[in-house]
Formats: C-alpha cells, sequence, structure tokens
C-alpha cells in the first residue's frame, strides 16, 4: 500500500493544487506533499530489509498496476524523493508565470519517475518512462530560456525516438515469452535468448538508454537543453531523469540480453571514455556557465556510464554511490547558476568576476560545491569516483587512467569557472548585489552538509548501495555463466 | 618502560586542535575582534605541538616501535577496508614535531605579518585547515588516509596561494598549482589501487608486511613505485611538475614559509621514505628518483642564481633542495632525506620568514635590487638570515653541513661522478644565496622611498628561535666520523628501512669535507668581491645580455615551452571539439536526420494523403535512418 501512496501522492497533489490561485500557498502545499513522500520512502527503507521485494498487485481500469521494489530501485526511489523537495523549495519567492500549472507538472514528472522505478513490468515501466516526458517537456517549453520551442521540439523528438526502439524491444521481448505473454519483468529476465539475437537486440534497448543518459555521441540534446531550461527544469533533467538511463540499463540490458553487453561492452566503454575526456575538454573553454556545467555532468555521468558498463563490484557501488552524490551536486550547483544570474544578471562568465567582494559566504559555499564536483577526498564526489575508478583499473588500467583524468580536466574547468565567477576586482558592476539570505541557506545548507557528510562517513550509503551492487554482482555473475557454459 | 596504549588514544589530538582552530575561526570569522583568530589559531598549533612531545616521550620510552590508533571505518566495500586510523611511529613522530613547532612559530609570526589585512581571519582558517590536513597526511596509517591528507594539503595550499584574490596572475598561479599537483594525484591514485589489487589492502603495516616477500625488481612493484612517484614529483616539485612552486610565492609569505618551504612540499618526500620497503624493491625506480632530483636539484640552482625576486630566489632554492632530498631517496638513504627535510625546515622557514620582514620593512618591495644595506637597519633580520645563509650552504657545525654532508657522502658511495654533480649544485646554492644576502643587507640602500625598520617582537622571537634550530639542528645527528652516534638516523631506522651502503674510508670522508668547505670558501669569497667589493647590481629586467644569461633568467623559458606545448593546444582542441565535431559534425547530424524525416513524410504525404499508417511508416523509417547515420558517423 505505502507503494502505491507514494506513486499517487504527488499526482493527487499535483492536480489538488491546480484549483489553488495563491501562489504561496501552492507552494507550500507542494513541498509539503514532497516532504511526506520522502519521509515514507525513509519509513519504506526502515521497515523492510532494502533487498526484500514487495510487489502490490492492483487492477487499474484493467491495467495491471505491478509495483515493488529491490536495492537498485530503492535507491533511486531515494533519489528522487530526496532531491524533489529542493527542486520545489527553488521556486520559491521567485516570479513564476501559471505557478499553480508548474508545480502541477513538477509533481506529475515526481509520480511518473517514481512509476519508472517501481513498474514490475515492462508495459507499466514503457507508460511511466514516456510519461516522464510530457510533463517535462511543457516545464522547459514554457518556463524555459531563449529559443526554448526549437531546443524542446528538438529533446522531445530525440528522446522519444529512442524511447520507440525501447518500445519495438520490449514487443519483440513480449512476444518471445512463452504461453499467455507476459511483459512482467520476472518473466523477461527468465527468457534466455539466443546469442545471436541478443547481439543486435542489445543496440535496440540500449539507444534509448544512451539518450537519455547521455552517452557520446548521442548527447547533442542535452547541452542546448540544459542552457535553455528553467532551473527546476534543468535540475529534474539532470538530477534525476539521467538516471532513467543508468536504471533503464540496469533493469533491461544486464538481465534480459547479458550477452548482447558482454558483447558490446568495450565499444561502449570506448565511448564513454571519450564522451568523459570529450565533454571535460569542451567544458573548459565555455563561456555560458550552464552550458559549461552542462558539459561538466556529461563528463561524469560518462563515467559513471563507463562504470556502469564495466559491471564488476567496485564499479558498481561506485556508481550507485556517485547516482546520489551527483544528483544532489546538480542540484547545488543550477541552484547556484540561478543565484548568480540573479547577482549578475548574465550567465557569460566573461561578464562576472570579483562576486566574492559582494557576496562572501556564497562564493564559500560554491567553493564546496566545486570541491565535491572535482571529487576532493572527504567530500561525497570522492568516494563514489574512487570507487569507480578501482572499478575502472580491475577491467584495464588504462581505462582508469582515462576515466581519472577526470580529476585533472575536472579541477581545471571547475577552478577556471570559480575564478571567473568569484575571484578578481571586477566588482563596479554587482556593487548592489547582497549576499545569500535564509531562503538560499535553507536550500544550499542542507544539500552541501549531505553530500560532505557522504564524503566523512559514507559507511550508510555503501551498506545501502551493498545490496543493489550485489544484485548487479548477480545478474552479472548468472550472465557469465550462461557464457562459459556456451563456449565449453 | 611505559604502556604506549592508554597514551597513543590522544594522538587524535593532535589533528583535532587544528580542525577546531579551523571550525572556530571560519564560523565566528565576523565576529572574532582584531588578532582574536591569530592568538586562537597559534594557540592550537601550540596545542597540538605539546601534545605531538608528549606522545614522542611517550613512544621513546615505551620501548615500542609504533603505535596504531583507529577512529571508525571510514569505507569498506567488499574486500576494500579503509579504517580512518593514525600510525604513531617514529617517522610520523618527526614529522608531526616539525609540522606542529615550525607551523606554530610561523602561525605566532603571521599574527605579526598579517595584522593590516582586512582578511586576517580567513587567513588564519585556512591555516589552521591546511595544519590539519598536513597532520592528516602524516599520521594516516594507510594510503587512503594519506591522500586525503595530500589532496587537503593541495586544497589549502591552492586558496592561500590566491589569498589575495583580487590580482588575476594569483589566482592563475593558485590554479596552476593545483592542476599541476593534481596531475601528480592522478599517478599517486592509480599507484594506490595497484598496490590495492597486489596486496589486497591500502594499510601500511599490512602492505609492508607482505612486500618484505617480494622479490627484488618485480614489474608490478616498479610500476607502483613509479606511479607513486608521479604523485611525489607533482607535490614536491620535481622536474617536469615544479614550475608551479615558484609561482606560488603569490601567496602570503607565511604561507611559503610553512607550506612551500617547510611541510607540503615534503609531503612527496616523506611519503616515500614511508614506502621504503617498496622502493628497496623497485631498483629501477630509485635510479629514475637519482636522475630526477639531481637534474632538479641543478637546473633549479642556476635558474636561482639569476632570479631577482627575493622569494623567487628562495622558492627555487627550495626545489632545488627537494632535489637533494629526491637523490637520497634514489640512493636508498632515506633518513638522510628526512633529516634533510628536518635541517631544511628550520633553515629554509627560517629565511621565509626573515625574506617576510624583510619584505614588510620595505613597504612590499620583492626585489633585491632595490634593497641594499639594511644591515644597520634591521639587526634581528639580519643576523637570522645570515645564521640560515650559512645554514643552507653547508657550513659547518650549521645544521645544514650535517644533512647535506650525509647525502653527498651517500652520493660518493655510488659513484664519484654523483658526488661532483652533487657538490656543483652546493656551491651554486651557496653563491646565490650569499649574492641574496649580500645585496639585501651590504652595500648603500638603492630605493629612496622605502623605510625600512626593524620588525616587532611577535615576528622576531620566531626568527631567533628558528635560528637556534637552525644552528644547532644538525647536531641531532652527530655522524661517527665526528664522534657522534647518528642519532637521528637510528632513531628512524625503526619506521624506515634505509638500504646498506659500502662504507668508505673516514680518511676520505674527511678529504671530501676539506674540499667541498675550500671551494665554498673561495665561492663566498666570490660573492663577496661581486656585490659588496664592487658592488654589482643585477641588471635591471630588459637590459642586453647574453643569449645563456638570458635563458637561465627566463627559467629556461619552461614556462612558455609548457604554455606552447600544453596550455594554448589543450584550449584550441576546447575550442575545436566544441565549434566543429559538436557543433558542426554531431549536431548538425541530427538535424540532418530530422529534416530528412520531414522530407520524407511530406513525399510519402503527396502519396497518401491523410493516410496514418503512411506517416507512422515515415516516423520509423527516419528514426531507423537517423540511427544507422548516427552509427556510421
Amino acid at each position: 500500500m505505502i507503494l502505491l501512496i507514494i506513486l499517487l501522492l504527488p499526482l493527487v497533489t499535483g492536480l489538488g493544487i491546480l484549483f489553488l490561485r495563491n501562489a504561496c500557498t501552492v507552494r507550500i502545499v507542494a513541498l509539503t506533499s514532497t516532504i511526506v513522500n520522502l519521509v515514507l520512502t525513509f519509513v519504506l527503507m526502515g521497515s523492510s530489509p532494502a533487498a526484500s521485494f514487495s510487489a502490490e498487485w492492483t487492477n487499474l481500469m484493467g491495467i495491471k498496476l505491478a509495483l515493488g521494489f529491490d536495492g537498485i530501485s530503492l535507491l533511486m526511489l531515494l533519489l528522487t524523493n530526496l532531491l524533489f523537495p529542493f527542486i520545489i523549495l527553488a521556486g520559491f519567492k521567485r516570479e513564476q508565470k501559471q505557478v499553480s500549472v508548474l508545480n502541477f507538472l513538477i509533481l506529475l514528472t515526481q509520480a511518473a519517475l517514481i512509476g519508472v522505478f517501481l513498474s514490475q513490468n515492462a508495459f507499466l515501466f514503457y507508460i511511466f518512462w514516456e510519461l516522464t516526458l510530457i510533463p517535462i517537456y511543457f516545464i522547459l517549453l514554457l518556463w524555459g530560456g531563449e529559443n526554448s520551442r526549437a531546443v524542446t521540439l528538438k529533446f522531445f523528438i530525440y528522446t522519444l525516438a529512442g524511447s520507440l526502439f525501447l518500445l519495438i524491444g520490449i514487443i519483440y521481448l513480449v512476444q518471445l515469452t512463452p504461453g499467455i505473454h507476459s511483459t512482467d519483468f520476472s518473466v523477461l529476465n527468465q527468457l534466455h535468448i539466443p546469442a545471436a539475437t541478443q547481439i543486435w537486440l542489445f543496440w535496440v534497448l540500449f539507444i534509448a538508454f544512451a539518450i537519455k543518459m547521455p552517452i557520446f555521441p548521442f548527447h547533442t540534446w542535452q547541452p542546448n537543453t540544459y542552457t535553455m531550461a528553467s532551473t527546476q527544469g534543468v535540475m529534474i533533467l539532470g538530477g534525476v531523469m539521467t538516471k532513467m538511463g543508468i536504471y533503464g540499463a540496469l533493469r533491461f540490458l544486464f538481465p534480459m540480453v547479458p550477452q548482447g553487453v558482454l558483447y558490446w561492452q568495450n565499444i561502449v566503454l570506448v565511448m564513454c571514455l571519450i564522451g568523459v575526456v570529450y565533454a571535460s575538454v569542451i567544458a573548459f573553454r565555455q563561456t555560458n556557465l550552464k552550458r559549461l556545467i552542462a558539459f561538466s555532468s556529461m563528463a561524469h555521468i560518462s563515467l559513471m556510464a563507463a562504470a556502469l558498463f564495466i559491471y564488476n563490484y567496485y564499479a558498481a557501488q561506485g556508481l550507485l554511490f556517485q547516482v546520489v552524490t551527483h544528483g544532489l551536486t546538480v542540484v547545488a550547483l543550477f541552484y547556484m547558476v540561478q543565484l548568480i544570474q540573479d547577482k549578475t544578471n548574465t550567465l557569460e562568465l566573461p561578464q562576472m568576476g570579483g562576486l566574492k567582494h559582494a557576496a562572501p559566504k556564497m562564493a564559500i559555499l560554491l567553493l564546496m560545491i566545486v570541491l565535491v564536483s572535482v571529487a576532493l577526498p572527504l567530500t561525497g564526489g570522492f568516494i563514489g569516483e574512487f570507487l569507480i575508478i578501482i572499478g575502472l583499473a580491475k577491467q584495464s588500467i588504462w581505462m582508469a587512467l582515462f576515466g581519472g583524468t577526470t580529476m585533472i580536466l575536472g579541477a581545471i574547468y571547475m577552478l577556471y569557472a570559480y575564478q571567473r565567477i568569484m575571484l578578481g576586482d571586477k566588482n563596479i558592476s554587482f556593487k548592489n548585489t547582497t549576499d545569500l539570505v535564509r531562503l538560499d541557506y535553507w536550500m544550499l545548507i542542507p544539500l552541501i552538509a549531505i553530500l560532505f557528510i557522504l564524503g566523512i562517513y559514507p559507511q550508510p550509503i555503501l551498506n545501502l548501495v551493498e545490496v543493489s551492487a550485489n544484485t548487479m554482482q548477480n545478474l552479472l555473475t548468472s550472465a557469465t555463466g550462461i557464457v562459459t557454459t556456451m563456449s565449453h | 618502560m611505559v604502556a604506549l596504549i592508554p597514551y597513543i588514544t590522544l594522538a587524535w589530538l593532535v589533528p583535532a586542535f587544528p580542525l577546531v582552530g579551523f571550525l572556530i575561526t571560519s564560523l565566528a570569522k565576523s565576529k572574532l575582534k582584531h588578532n582574536q583568530a591569530g592568538i586562537i589559531a597559534s594557540t592550537m598549533v601550540a596545542l597540538s605541538f605539546i601534545t605531538s612531545v608528549f606522545l614522542f616521550f611517550i613512544l621513546n620510552s615505551s620501548g615500542q616501535d609504533s603505535a596504531t590508533l583507529t577512529l571508525f571505518n571510514w569505507v569498506s566495500a567488499g574486500d576494500l577496508k579503509i579504517p580512518f586510523a593514525f600510525l604513531i611511529d617514529h617517522l610520523s613522530l618527526v614529522m608531526m614535531l616539525i609540522i606542529t613547532g615550525i607551523g606554530a612559530l610561523i602561525h605566532i609570526y603571521s599574527i605579526g605579518y598579517m595584522h593590516d589585512d582586512e582578511r586576517v581571519n580567513s587567513f588564519f582558517a585556512q591555516m589552521n585547515l591546511f595544519t590539519f590536513s598536513m597532520l592528516l597526511l602524516v599520521m594516516g596509517a594507510n594510503y587512503l588516509i594519506l591522500f586525503i591528507g595530500w589532496e587537503g594539503v593541495g586544497f589549502c595550499s591552492y586558496l592561500l596561494i590566491g589569498f589575495w584574490f583580487k590580482n588575476p596572475a594569483f589566482n592563475y598561479a593558485a590554479r596552476k598549482a593545483f592542476v599541476m599537483n593534481r596531475i601528480g594525484d592522478l599517478g599517486f591514485i592509480l599507484g594506490i589501487i595497484l598496490l590495492f589489487f597486489t596486496f589486497k589492502s591500502v594499510s601500511f603495516n599490512e602492505v609492508f608486511a607482505q612486500a618484505a616477500t617480494l622479490q627484488s625488481g618485480a614489474p608490478i612493484l616498479t610500476l607502483i613505485t613509479l606511479l607513486l612517484l608521479v604523485g611525489a614529483v607533482g607535490k614536491s616539485a620535481q622536474i617536469p611538475l615544479f614550475t608551479w612552486l615558484p609561482d606560488a610565492m603569490a601567496g602570503p609569505t607565511p604561507v611559503s614559509a610553512l607550506i612551500h618551504a617547510a611541510t607540503m612540499v615534503t609531503a612527496g618526500i616523506y611519503m616515500i621514505a614511508r614506502s621504503s620497503i617498496l622502493y628497496n624493491l623497485a631498483p629501477i625506480t630509485s635510479n629514475v628518483m637519482i636522475v630526477l632530483g639531481l637534474t632538479t636539484a641543478i637546473i633549479t640552482a642556476i635558474v636561482g642564481l639569476r632570479q631577482n625576486d627575493i622569494k623567487k630566489v628562495l622558492a627555487y632554492s627550495t626545489v632545488s633542495q627537494l632535489g637533494y632530498m629526491f637523490l637520497a631517496l634514489g640512493l636508498g638513504a632515506y633518513s638522510a632525506a628526512i633529516f634533510h627535510v628536518t635541517t631544511h625546515a628550520f633553515f629554509k622557514a627560517l629565511l621565509f620568514l626573515g625574506a617576510g620582514s624583510i619584505i614588510h620593512a620595505m613597504g612590499g618591495e620583492q626585489d633585491i635590487r632595490k634593497m641594499g644595506g639594511l644591515r644597520s637597519k634591521m639587526p634581528i633580520t639580519f643576523l637570522t638570515f645570515l645564521i640560515a645563509t650559512i645554514a643552507i650552504s653547508g657550513i659547518p657545525p650549521f645544521s645544514g653541513f650535517f644533512s647535506k654532508d650525509l647525502i653527498l657522502t651517500k652520493a660518493f658511495e655510488t659513484s664519484p661522478w654523483l658526488y661532483a654533480f652533487a657538490l656543483g649544485g652546493a656551491l651554486i646554492t651557496c653563491f646565490y644565496m650569499f649574492r641574496l644576502f649580500y645585496l639585501v643587507f651590504f652595500g648603500a640602500q638603492r630605493l629612496s622611498s622605502a623605510h625600512p625598520h626593524e620588525s616587532p617582537r611577535v615576528m622576531t622571537v620566531p626568527l631567533m628561535i628558528l635560528s637556534v634550530l637552525s644552528l644547532f639542528g644538525g647536531f641531532l645527528n652527530i655522524p661517527a666520523l665526528f664522534g657522534g652516534d647518528s642519532g637521528f638516523e637510528n632513531f628512524l631506522h625503526k619506521a624506515v628501512t634505509s638500504k646498506e651502503s659500502g662504507e668508505i674510508h673516514s680518511a676520505t670522508e674527511i678529504g671530501l669535507i676539506m674540499v667541498s668547505l675550500s671551494l665554498l670558501g673561495i665561492i663566498i669569497a666570490l660573492a663577496y668581491r661581486t656585490y659588496v667589493k664592487k658592488s654589482t647590481v643585477p641588471a635591471a629586467d630588459g637590459a642586453p645580455s647574453s643569449l645563456i644569461a638570458r635563458i637561465v633568467a627566463n627559467k629556461f623559458y619552461l614556462d612558455e615551452i609548457f604554455a606552447a606545448l600544453i596550455e594554448k593546444p589543450f584550449g584550441r582542441l576546447s575550442d575545436f571539439l566544441f565549434k566543429s565535431v559538436e557543433v558542426k559534425v554531431l549536431d548538425s547530424a541530427v538535424d540532418g536526420v530530422g529534416t530528412l524525416t520531414s522530407r520524407l513524410g511530406n513525399l510519402v504525404r503527396r502519396l497518401q494523403q491523410g493516410n496514418i499508417s503512411f506517416y507512422l511508416f515515415a516516423m520509423v523509417a527516419g528514426i531507423l535512418l537517423f540511427i544507422i547515420f548516427i552509427l556510421i558517423v
């Protein structure tokens, strides 16, 4: 029951606030709903061992609604419900048009995302997967910045095109199931598909996830979309929706086409590692702050994607840890971007500088987020990337070297950006700028505190992740088991 | 005999004091009155020092060699178990005493030096954070805790180099330092990961116990030690990653004394000495260290000859002295390297603080060509600076003599050629140091606008304490030749395993010392003749000079070469990837597929207007084409 409440609460609240007029009330109701959902998630985590499978079967309008979770979906659920209060909070006290519609759309996205992570059959998964696209499309289109129409259209068509392949893949998979066909993951996971089929089926399924994450060279929608998107829109996109790609890959590729994964593993890994270096190098010379962070995010995601496909215990631990850290970092970072834009009236780095004079506290908090982003030890960023690099090194020291360049390149572009925003003595134009206000602290301090606690005492999350990593590990052993039996 | 275990739990206090100091001074920054932050910060480091001294006596009287204190489990994932633990042994104690002892003096000195700075509270917060990180580095019981400190000091160094953040050049220097360190750190972390794969542990005790069973020259050990060396090269500013250190002089002078002379830059030497068991088994890496160290020592000493900024001279001299330490490490004389770390911390901190006193007196002027005649105006600074200059030149009985002579003797034991080169570097060191000394303190005052005066007591007392250490610090390790018992080396031998080396005859040893002393005498006389008798002042920048002089004055154009080979191509690559690959190829490929799809749609519509199934067909076909296109591109 609790799963159904978690899924429906945002939806019901969202519909409810459509009838509210006062912007302030709308935001408070929306925030309360997301906080309740977060508390429910904690209850869920506390009530049963994380690995236990709990399915809820309901016949809703003829659709079999099967919800459940394992370690990986629980982690994704936690991330989603942890970030959405902050995403709602980021809209507080801002001039926004149609506040009730906006918050409805945000809550609808939340519900759809929760649906993706809790679905227990491919049909439901696909419905929710596509459903996320509709509210985010309108959020981007109507609340986005310059050129939102063209950019959003491209984003929409690109991801939709990917999703169609996923649909084809799912249909193909379902018609393979014996007897009366089933879309349940538990059934689909048991299909022992011939290796030759797996090899092409891999790409049919992979494309959708690769576009969502995004993996090089399927990423071209991402920098433009991030640059144009509103703060809340980009938080949803970068914080949670990128993780849908990772989650989908874990749910579909590894259990259903393990030999396809192993067959294409090296090529995909090369794509991921190219993405790490490519995006990091490009980030260095970007003048638009949002675009810079978009490329930086792509670099981090590419490293996570590499961890995903390297597929060993340490990489899995690092990946799942990094899923949490990256989500929190992205939200904190884009909130900072919003503040910087408020204070300087620009997103162009060459026009900024010396903001530290007027806003020293903001400078300190930004620097702390930068430290997480460049993976300094004792911040959450380090644990995840360190474990990922161990995982890469287990496969090959060269992969670890390429993946590890993010340590150097990240420091290069992030510190350069920090300098261009905060340092120097160009403070004439921002004379009337004020430092942070109370709302900003409510937003930033919890995020930064979690990010540092994750780095100083990571064990609780590692324990939670351990279960998920073991789930992945089991998938891997079953996959390699098949391969070894085939080769004998 | 004292039981060590109950007392060792106090070890956590050593890093805790500066951490508390950092938290107080940073959180209550705006509430603290003038000087309060400085007093709090200095007290905290002094308390750490007292605790370290206490631990020192406890360890000595316990008869034990080491003790481990585990605070909590930091990371535990599969086989990877990293406790947050401290290792207290003779090596870490020596480093702790240097960091907290000299650190406390530098903190106190800074109360005077930074007195007029508006962000003095931030300064002390950052200094305390640095001290905390540095203590983690030397106290960590495994490579990962060491690495936390390692990156932490790098970050604090970044903050403090760019402390005066209005100046873009300073900000650039800060970034350069951090990035160059990070290049080394990538090597370091890969080395740690390989260590973990090889030994299933990153704890010093477990790794070294297992390593002792390995064959000397095992390829995996060579690779690991080389990767760790990459980290040390970045942190300890050796060729080719040394150019950040002279630029790091942008930071306030106490920062240069603490971070860029006495402590942080010696972290690489500490780490390799700590890993002595691994390095003893990797002869190739040892040879690499000999070559790197000696080359760095000589080249940077030569560059130091033509520098005119007082802090730059000292910076090059630091790089050069670090080169000697690497030479010692390569020779397997780890305790000699740590001994030189110790004496160098005394006299180089003294030189930098003396330089700070001079800069303070000259109203911020750092060009030695504009100084002169300060001997009578600043007697205490003069005397203490003289002691430090003699010490670094290696003249007995000052501290530098004992540590440098130890390294030179080890070099001679390996090859007379090594000795000759090392001695050559030492002679150059002596010349540029006395050149600096004479130009600053002798002759007539050349800048009429300055009104030099002796610095306040809060600055001169640390100078005097450091000069006592620079004078007598060498007596910690009097070699057998002079009837001593090599106390410092024996003390360290419980923690580091130096290579056995062939003894040389004491007559030869005395002969070598005589040769080097007489050459040093000649060099000092030469410097005296040039800069005092003839009162030569180095030519102004841009004055015509010979090609070699220009090359040396411009640091062999290394910065320019770096810019041309790495920085500029990197920027161009970034532009190329974005403007050409991203926008022109990848993005327009996607757009092209989109256009193609809609054209195809039009075509189909003309044929079959209104037929929905054909629209769907067009869509799917378009997407297919798009995928094929992407796969091909």
